[in-house]
């Protein structure tokens, strides 16, 4: 069985950023990582190859050079390939145009199931998923907790998670695609042997067909709008923890 | 542009076991307000099995025309069979917007209908700003710590809004009209069934008139135990976590607090290193004081806080146990 994953690297959420023109620009040092989601997906498609290992599961990210350390990462979790579709920052971001420079390498390939995020930790759109399903005219199932393969690895069923802890059980016939939320399936640890073995393989780095042009485009980034007043308490954290005390004291929460 | 030349504003309810969802309703009164900027009108589509009982409660509360599809068969909620009847219904409609909710059911079928019908798709839209162009959209990005504002180029487009974005409105002196249509479930290769029920919910959470919440900024589990003696210092407190803290097994999912756990709001929540992501804050930003405890100074969650304290919580919450007389909490 042939399993496809797609991660995207994310900056760490505690990064700091200026706005330069209305646009974020990190500040250095950049610290990257494989964003949340995807790294359940990943856990998700390693589990089924631990099942059935005659199942071969391709690590796909998109963007710079630098989004290899996230593929090497996923080699080192135990993936066999590992692919990159080159793009420069900021020109691929909307989902629309990741799905298709995805569909556009992906189609033809052979893949019985795509697997990715629900969505991305730092855009959280949750789109790039089921829009490939649509190019690639995949059943599809968002927000999967659980992953089952059918003996005859013909159907796979998907246990989604709904709002409010709701379950619903659907059962795709492969190939298909898979949103995946995090449950209780932690993502393992690399292994050293598997990263020492990723540190000597090269991803397959493929110049992506002209995506489909946006529908819509950000017009400028803000800060978001406190909805409340948000006293940031100064001194010491002796000072801080004093007058939080007296604030709840005040407000006879204590 | 709609049926009676003005531009329709088309919002797909919600439902489940339970009947209507909540987000239904937010999704009315944001449907509401755009139909009000494009000068048109706003209607509510219910799609569904035995769907007139539905359409006259959501007619009911929202004021709103709504459309009940009925479905023979559509007993489950399946993003396929919505794609397809929605994608065959809606272009009669011509609707300037359609909207989802940005849930997972939303996501299920919205992105994908937005390419069948080759229109835009705004996701996680949290507010609206009235452009001289029309609207625009309001979302969070870059982890809930920047705003961005999207101008779709193009309408129709079709909008997943985040839950708890648009507060609902008051039931409506009149109720909405109803009219129902029926359509055949189309062919689905995926197919659905209702899965376990959801987890009972810690009956305290809900009770608490103070919540101590843990997110990842905890870091191991060890460090719970100041958290849960700062839960002691109160007379009627509960300690839950964020999703990250119960996936890690540190919190069951019984104490989640979020969009896919409890909704609570208590007089003071307590946000102990929480970022801040929509998922968690919907499920908790109607308490009535909250205090969030964050190293990072940019951390979302700083954005809806009464008092803010940029504070490594491992040192902070010992140092306020050991102020309130309850010594200092165990460095673990």
């Amino acid at each position: 069985m042939r399993v496809l994953c797609l991660l995207k690297q994310v900056c760490e959420p505690e990064s700091l950023f200026d706005l330069q023109e209305g646009r974020p620009v990190l500040r250095p040092p950049a610290r990257w990582k494989m964003s949340s989601y995807d790294e359940y997906a990943l856990e998700a498609a390693l589990a089924l190859k631990d099942a059935r290992p005659d199942t071969e599961v391709t690590a796909l990210s998109l963007g710079p050079a630098r989004c290899e350390a996230v593929l090497e990462r996923a080699l080192g979790m135990g993936a066999d390939r590992a692919v990159r579709l080159d793009d420069l920052d900021e020109t691929i971001a909307r989902p629309l145009a990741v799905a298709s420079a995805v569909a556009a390498w992906a189609e033809g390939q052979g893949f019985d199931l795509i697997l990715a995020g629900v969505m991305s930790d730092d855009a959280m759109q949750g789109a790039v998923g089921p829009m490939l399903a649509e190019l690639l005219g995949l059943p599809l199932a968002t927000g999967a907790v659980e992953l089952a393969l059918a003996e005859d690895a013909k159907s796979l069923t998907a246990q989604r998670e709904m709002e409010g802890g709701r379950r619903q059980e659907v059962t795709l016939p492969l190939p298909a695609l898979a949103t995946i939320n995090s449950g209780p399936a932690r993502p393992r640890y690399p292994t050293l042997s598997k990263l020492l073995k990723a540190k000597e393989t090269a991803p397959l780095v493929i110049d992506p067909t002209a995506p489909a042009p946006p529908l819509e485009a950000v017009r400028e980034y803000r800060l978001p709008v406190k909805t409340r007043a948000g006293l940031m308490l100064s001194g010491d954290i002796q000072a801080k923890a004093s007058r939080l005390l007296d604030l709840l004291r005040e407000r006879a929460l204590l | 542009m709609s049926l009676a030349g003005k531009p329709l504003v088309v919002a797909v309810a919600e439902h489940g076991p339970e009947g209507l969802a909540p987000v239904s309703l937010e999704l009315a009164a944001c449907a509401r307000e755009l139909a009000q900027a494009l000068g048109g009108e706003a209607r509510l589509l219910v799609l569904g099995d035995g769907v007139e009982p539905l359409a006259s409660e959501a007619a009911r509360l929202s004021g709103l025309t709504v459309t009940g599809l009925e479905v023979p068969g559509l007993t489950e909620f399946s993003g396929e069979a919505y794609r397809a009847l929605l994608a065959e219904l809606l272009p009669a409609w011509s609707p300037a917007m359609v909207l989802a909710a940005h849930t997972t059911s939303g996501l299920d079928w919205a992105p994908g209908l937005a390419m069948r019908l080759g229109v835009a798709l705004v996701s996680g839209v949290e507010a609206i700003e009235h452009g001289e162009s029309g609207p625009l959209f309001r979302r969070a990005a870059w982890h809930g710590k920047l705003s961005e504002l999207v101008e779709a180029q193009a309408e129709p487009l079709v909008l997943t809004v985040q839950p708890g974005s648009f507060p609902a409105l008051p039931p409506a002196e009149t109720p909405g009209s109803v009219e129902v249509l029926t359509r055949e479930l189309p062919p689905c290769r995926a197919r659905v069934r209702p899965g376990q029920a959801p987890l009972e919910r810690d009956a305290a959470l809900g009770a608490a008139s103070v919540v101590v919440a843990a997110g990842r900024g905890v870091g191991k589990p060890e460090n719970l135990e100041p958290l849960r003696r700062l839960s002691a210092l109160f007379s009627n407190a509960a300690l839950a976590g964020s999703r990250p803290v119960c996936d890690l097994g540190w919190l069951g999912y019984a104490r989640q607090v979020g969009l896919t756990g409890a909704t609570v709001s208590p007089r003071l929540y307590l946000a102990c290193g929480i970022s801040g992501a929509r998922q968690h804050t919907v499920g908790m930003q109607g308490s009535g004081y909250i205090v969030a405890i964050n190293n990072d100074p940019n951390a979302a969650i700083f954005n809806l806080a009464d008092v803010g304290v940029v504070e490594d919580l491992n040192a902070f919450i010992p140092a306020l146990l050991e102020l309130a007389g309850a010594g200092p909490g165990r460095e673990g």
